[in-house]
């Protein structure tokens, strides 16, 4: 009886040994897809992932991209970085300079994955100055531009908002504040929105944060025109300052344009969507609008806007192995990125948000189980116009790339919210716009020197 | 050697509070001093320290937004705190009084006080919103008092404002609690004096209530000034451009690459501005 309890003993506690030594890899992915119905698909993924390799956990966390930069400084403190994360290119230039990313990891990946099925574009904004090797994998991207009311430029004979004058001329002719209907939407609070709609405009006048030397030369008069003529351009915006969540005011028909990534587009064609916003399904006593089913049909597109030159704005998100002391940590981590670019994972971490999320892989653009979305999204724009959105995306301009260099400092800058801040005093505090860009560039001075 | 009653007695009493110091030095003087430690380094994302002196209170009082932010957050602890206290006393004032369903009246002026703070700043956002709002509607299309809306939180000059009527309208219950409480125990045999001494009612409210409520009212101007100048929540919440110093400290430190050591100095500041605030009332104002 004895020797009975003594073997079940030895082995309960031997299990509980093994078990525990076996499921003791635990890795955290960071996702700045924080809505809940995404949260829920990465969840699905990561169970996947997590039954092909029982040796291994994953906790998905979700991170506010804003909060991204607080949240990676606090678990560096704190000794809890996660494994993977998703963030911007500007995001992970600044974390791989500041040295919490592997490198040899990634560049391991990217020559694993296959280098040549990336979109070129995409991949050069991950590089590390020098070339050959990657601070992250671009994993998504999306292109911004200006949506439009097609059947009220039609009406008011105006031509499409593709140049500085016939954007600021239809902001004009539709803002009437009496009727609660304003001219456009551009960000002026300040966060990330804000600098992506400026962007747009800066890089169509030529303006940039670094020349090809790597001299900062953002106080320049491009810059400064642009901030004159986006200062103005604000006027026209809904009172106060404004951020992306204002685009509800565009489904609610109060809105003649609005700066946004293709990320709108299951929001436009899914009524289901708009109802959940702030209609007068909700509150019938403040709006005579209702929704309207005809507003992807009347809802037009333009993503190059030009003032001295055609100017395209998107950005790439990509997937970032963070150093981990545990060697086994690190192998988790790189089998998770692995697991997630093959096509099927892939194809369903895309179809979150079809349309928004494009992929980096040129084979999988023309795969037909990505082309056929479960919403229909792609059936209801076409095959043409989403085929013409991801190859916009190896046209997308940014400050961080500079004559095919990469300039981390650009990252830092980005992470530092010193664009967005600057446009918030030269829109919503009334500051002289060449004062606020003098600010701008001591902020950038110092973050360079730091 | 022998120790004598006292001795021992000072012994017993060192050991009796021995946990809490323990508990007090882990939890509030190693992090003061741990942070004042951090705040001489250029702090790196990967723990690396680099001493470097004064640098970061010198890049702190350099920078003109700072004192700024020290306005900006005398403004609002003035406002809240003397605004939270004079509500809390009117209505502790009209709630001492008999009046039919007091109890019921009493428990729902409770209720801003234990809402979370993060679904009422929602509501407050959905009221006060340009485009949809119902304070807009009433104001321009209803009542025709504006001709145009404004956007109450988002601009900086009126978004103050807003954060201080907030935080009164959330925050005075406290305060009405432990005011109603020290006036019910006043002895109204002192009213009656007074009365036939031929004070009215303001005068009793002078020479009777307000004596009575010193001590309550000193240690609530005290709690909601710490409490103010740290809060970082409500305000960060509700409108984000208004910069106070918790506020400036976040965009100055934790915006971007976090930059731990400036943070540090940031708090250090914070810190000393509390403690001689406090100081000062305590001495000057109150005369303790």
């Amino acid at each position: 009886m004895k020797k009975t309890w003594l073997k079940t003993g030895t082995i309960l506690v031997a299990w509980i040994f093994v078990g525990t030594t076996v499921s003791a890899t635990t890795i955290e992915f960071w996702t700045t897809e924080t809505q809940s119905d995404r949260m829920k698909t990465i969840q699905l993924l990561m169970d996947t992932y997590q039954a092909l390799n029982p040796d291994i956990t994953v906790k998905l966390v979700p991170v506010d991209e804003n909060e991204m930069p607080s949240q990676m400084a606090a678990a560096s403190a704190a000794g809890t970085l996660p494994g993977l994360i998703e963030g911007s290119s500007e995001l992970m230039l600044a974390f791989g300079e500041e040295g919490i990313l592997d490198e040899k990891g990634a560049s391991r990946l990217v020559d694993k994955v296959g280098k040549k099925r990336f979109f070129q574009g995409a991949l050069k904004m991950m590089e590390v100055p020098g070339g050959g090797n990657y601070y992250a994998l671009p994993y998504h991207g999306w292109v911004q531009g200006i949506w439009y009311r097609a059947d009220w430029f039609k009406d008011a004979g105006l031509d499409p908002p593709d140049t500085w004058e016939n954007i600021l001329t239809a902001a004009k002719t539709f803002y009437k504040p009496q009727q609660n209907q304003y001219g456009i939407l551009v960000g002026t609070k300040p966060e990330a929105y804000t600098e992506q709609c400026f962007t747009h405009f800066a890089l169509s006048n030529g303006a940039g944060e670094f020349n090809s030397s790597g001299e900062l030369i953002f106080n320049s008069q491009q810059t400064l025109d642009t901030l004159i003529y986006y200062a103005g351009l604000a006027k026209y915006n809904p009172p106060g300052p404004q951020t992306w969540r204002a685009r509800d005011y565009y489904i609610q028909g109060k809105l003649a344009m609005f700066f946004y990534s293709t990320y709108i587009m299951d929001d436009l064609a899914l009524a289901e969507v708009a109802a959940g916003s702030l209609t007068n399904a909700h509150f019938p006593q403040l709006s005579k609008s209702t929704f309207d089913s005809k507003l992807v049909d009347n809802t037009q597109f333009v993503a190059t806007i030009t003032k001295t030159k055609p100017g395209a704005y998107g950005a790439i998100v990509g997937l970032g192995l963070v150093n981990q002391k545990s060697k086994e940590k690190n192998e988790a981590a790189q089998k998770l990125l692995e697991f997630l670019y093959e096509p099927t994972s892939y194809i369903t971490f895309l179809h979150m948000a079809p349309g928004g999320m494009n992929p980096m892989l040129r084979d999988i653009a023309s795969n037909p189980d990505y082309l056929n979305d479960p919403k229909g999204v792609f059936n209801r724009y076409g095959r043409n116009k989403i085929e013409e959105i991801i190859s916009g995306l190896d046209n997308i301009g940014s400050f961080t790339i500079v004559a095919g260099k990469t300039f981390p400092a650009a990252g830092k800058i980005y992470a530092k919210q010193i664009i967005p801040r600057m446009v918030y005093s030269a829109t919503i505090e009334g500051m002289n716009p060449a004062d606020a860009l003098k600010w701008a560039e001591s902020q950038m001075k110092s973050v360079i020197n730091e | 050697m022998e120790l004598t009653p006292e001795q021992r007695e000072s012994i017993l009493g060192w050991q009796l509070i021995a946990p809490c110091l323990g508990v007090i030095g882990l939890l509030i003087i190693y992090p003061i001093l741990y942070n004042l430690y951090l705040s001489f380094f250029d702090v790196k994302l990967t723990g690396d320290k680099i001493f470097i002196g004064l640098a970061n209170y010198e890049k702190l009082l350099k920078d003109t937004a700072f004192y700024g932010s020290v306005l900006t957050t005398f403004i609002y602890l003035v406002g809240t705190v003397f605004g939270t206290t004079l509500v809390a006393l009117l209505v502790a004032l009209l709630m001492n009084l008999e009046f039919p369903l007091r109890s019921l009246v009493r428990t729902l002026i409770l209720l801003p006080y234990f809402a979370p703070v993060i679904s009422v700043v929602f509501g407050w956002q959905f009221i006060f919103d340009p485009v949809n709002g119902i304070y807009n509607h009433v104001v321009v299309e209803v009542l025709g008092i504006s001709a145009e809306r404004h956007n109450l939180i988002g601009e900086p000059k009126t978004a103050i404002f807003v954060v201080i009527v907030f935080d009164i309208w959330k925050h005075f219950p406290i305060s009405y609690l432990l005011i109603v409480s020290k006036l019910q125990s006043i002895n109204k045999d002192q009213y009656e004096a007074a009365a036939i001494d031929g004070y009215g009612p303001f005068g009793r409210f002078i020479h009777v209530t307000l004596p009575g409520l010193y001590f309550v009212l000193g240690t609530l101007i005290i709690l909601r000034f710490i409490w103010n100048l740290n809060k970082f929540e409500d305000v960060f919440l509700l409108a984000p451009n208004v910069e106070t110093l918790p506020i400036f400290t976040y965009y100055a430190a934790f915006t971007g690459i976090i930059d731990q050591g400036f943070a540090a100095s940031v708090s250090v500041v914070q810190f000393m501005l509390l403690s001689f605030l406090i100081y000062f009332y305590v001495k000057k104002v109150l005369k303790w």
